[in-house]
């Protein structure tokens, strides 16, 4: 999951300032699970924002919306008839979510409510982390399911640092070492000897430093 | 002066299970003081959301109060307690807009001195005014 964060509503209103009338798009895929973009976030920020306009005498008209998903143009395609009748858009969505509607309506503005953030895995309620980096070449298959590029604050590849204690990272105590994790889980699935192996520095011109990253695939093509 | 000398709107949202003859005592006083008190009974406050609170004050309300039974008390566990920090949440939310604060308040009924809705509703109204008129109230849009 993509999580994200609502950026604080002095920013946001600063983009909005000059602008009458605004509508407000949310995504109800990633960022409603992490309850940043989500339908009822739209609404809290709708309100925050009407209320805003109408303590400081401005007129403003906030329409609502909340789209199954911002970055898929079958879902974007539902703003058809409606987005041409704002001054401009606040998106809840991801970057991905943002940059997709602009491109679809590419006369329309579209501005950014959120800061996206990682990908990530709902921990418990009200708790999301970061494990994954999207780094293009995974390699859980060998670390236990544990990414080390991600969950270790030295990205290491060849673990332990050996600076860990009670089993927490030396450089966060609230996060548990990564590699303390690799190696426990190895054990348990007696698969140790997947350490053996000395893992080269990553090869990050693989998919990283070419520009955005796309994936093709002929037989989901039309 | 008191917050209903001054004219202030009122919105209760209020866990029923703290008065079993909810619908009947908060009845009488809404005919009593028309638009200036507005109740919502809850199944329990934990079903309270940031949304309703924001809900209430763009709907013109000068002071929201979120009534709860007290800590440890509540009959689905810790409805009161997530009451709690979602009306920290929002009161973080309105402080953004420059709004204060104080136009949220939570109100943890005693569990040694079980009141009626209506009656814990004429203390709210009796207390002093802290806070004026909205400078949002309006008709929702």
């Amino acid at each position: 999951m993509i999580t994200a964060e609502r950026k604080p509503i002095a920013e946001i209103k600063e983009m909005l300032a000059p602008y009458r009338k605004i509508l407000v798009v949310g995504c109800g895929s990633c960022v409603a699970e992490c309850a940043s973009g989500g339908e009822k976030e739209v609404g809290l920020l709708s309100s925050a924002l009407r209320m805003d306009a109408k303590a400081s005498g401005k007129e403003i008209e906030v329409k609502e919306m909340t789209l199954d998903r911002q970055c898929v143009y079958e879902f974007i395609d539902q703003l058809t008839d409606v987005i041409h009748r704002y001054d401009i858009v606040l998106s809840l969505a991801c970057g991905a979510g943002v940059q997709a509607v602009a491109e679809v309506f590419p006369k329309v503005l579209i501005v950014p409510a959120l800061n996206t953030t990682f990908l990530g895995e709902t921990k418990e309620a009200g708790l999301w982390v970061e494990n994954c980096r999207g780094c293009g070449d995974c390699k859980l298959g060998v670390f236990a399911a544990v990414c080390p590029v991600t969950r270790c604050a030295k990205g290491l590849f060849n673990g332990p640092c050996g600076g860990s204690r009670t089993e927490r990272c030396e450089v966060d105590p609230d996060v548990p070492c990564a590699w303390q994790l690799i190696v426990s889980r190895l054990e348990d699935m007696g698969r140790l000897d997947l350490l053996r192996k000395v893992h080269p520095p990553a090869d990050w011109s693989k998919q990283q430093g070419k520009g955005p990253r796309k994936i093709r695939r002929e037989d989901q093509r039309t | 002066m008191d917050q209903k000398s001054a004219g202030l709107s009122i919105t209760i949202f209020f866990c029923q299970q703290i008065d079993p003859n909810q619908d009947v005592n908060r009845r009488a006083l809404e005919r009593e003081l028309g638009k200036q008190i507005r109740f919502f009974p809850l199944p329990c406050s934990g079903r309270i959301d940031p949304l309703h609170l924001m809900r209430a004050l763009e709907s013109g309300a000068d002071k929201v109060y979120v009534v709860t039974c007290p800590e440890g008390a509540c009959r689905y566990r810790e409805g009161n307690v997530r009451a709690k920090k979602r009306i920290a949440y929002t009161q973080g939310l309105i402080e953004e807009i420059g709004l204060e604060r104080e136009r949220l308040e939570l109100i943890v009924t005693s569990a040694g001195n079980p009141v009626t809705i209506d009656e814990l509703a004429r203390e709210l109204l009796a207390r002093e005014a802290s806070i004026g008129p909205s400078p949002v109230k309006g008709k929702y849009a």
